[in-house]
């Protein structure tokens, strides 16, 4: 996990690649309870379910997807934390 | 978060626990409430001392392939799951009545199982929420 501040908060990168389902939200919920109101999360995975799964953890816990992007070798959703 | 999910796990064999693991783990992470009232055969799962859980015999045959395809996969076990769930705030009930029934008490069960409860107290828990019995 790496942090770097930015001005409106610290971008977290959370690596889940390799891990299956329920892992990936699970990552992201673990780093929710660190973030802060204005921080980004950034979550790399692998797991097919990973971007649904992203879009329906932001919707529930009110918070932002800012992007969720397929590559060739990962998964990158950026999101934004606003509900904390 | 208001929301809340109640599973009731009954089934005892090996493969109804994925779900109880990743349905119950991925609730935790939702800011879902999740309350687990275990009875039935599966209280076998939550004993201090492991016992083997058997696969139903119509899949039994499957039960290797399916090993192999969680190891392949990396799932974590069920178990891990729920450890997950309950770091999360999920809790777990153990049915007092069929505790009763398979001679098992509280200090039978590992560190997964909170409490005992009875049907009541499980039914007034649920109320309002989502329920799953598997």
């Amino acid at each position: 996990m790496a942090n770097e501040t930015t001005a409106g908060g610290a971008r977290t990168v959370v690596d889940a690649r390799g891990s299956s389902c329920p892992g990936p939200i699970t990552d992201l919920a673990l780093a929710y309870r660190r973030a802060s109101k204005g921080d980004v999360i950034e979550l790399w995975g692998t797991d097919a379910g990973m971007p649904p799964d992203v879009r329906a953890w932001a919707e529930k816990t009110r918070n932002e997807v800012v992007s969720i992007e397929t590559q060739p070798d990962k998964i990158v959703a950026v999101v934004r934390i606003l509900n904390r | 978060m208001a929301d809340k999910l109640s599973i009731v796990m009954y089934s005892g064999t090996a493969d109804k626990f994925i779900p109880l693991g990743v349905l119950s783990q991925a609730a935790a992470a939702m800011g879902t409430q999740v309350e687990i009232f275990v009875t039935g055969f599966a209280l076998r799962g939550f004993t201090e001392q492991k016992q083997e859980l058997p696969f139903p015999a119509e899949f039994a045959a499957l039960a290797p392939a399916l090993g192999h395809g969680m190891q392949q996969a990396k799932v974590a076990s069920w178990d891990k799951m729920l450890r997950q769930a309950k770091d999360l705030g999920a809790k777990i009930h153990a049915c007092s009545m069929m505790s009763e029934v398979m001679g098992l008490q509280l200090g039978d069960f590992n560190d997964l199982v909170d409490d005992m409860v009875g049907a009541a107290t499980f039914l007034k828990e649920a109320e309002g929420g989502q329920v799953l019995f598997i």
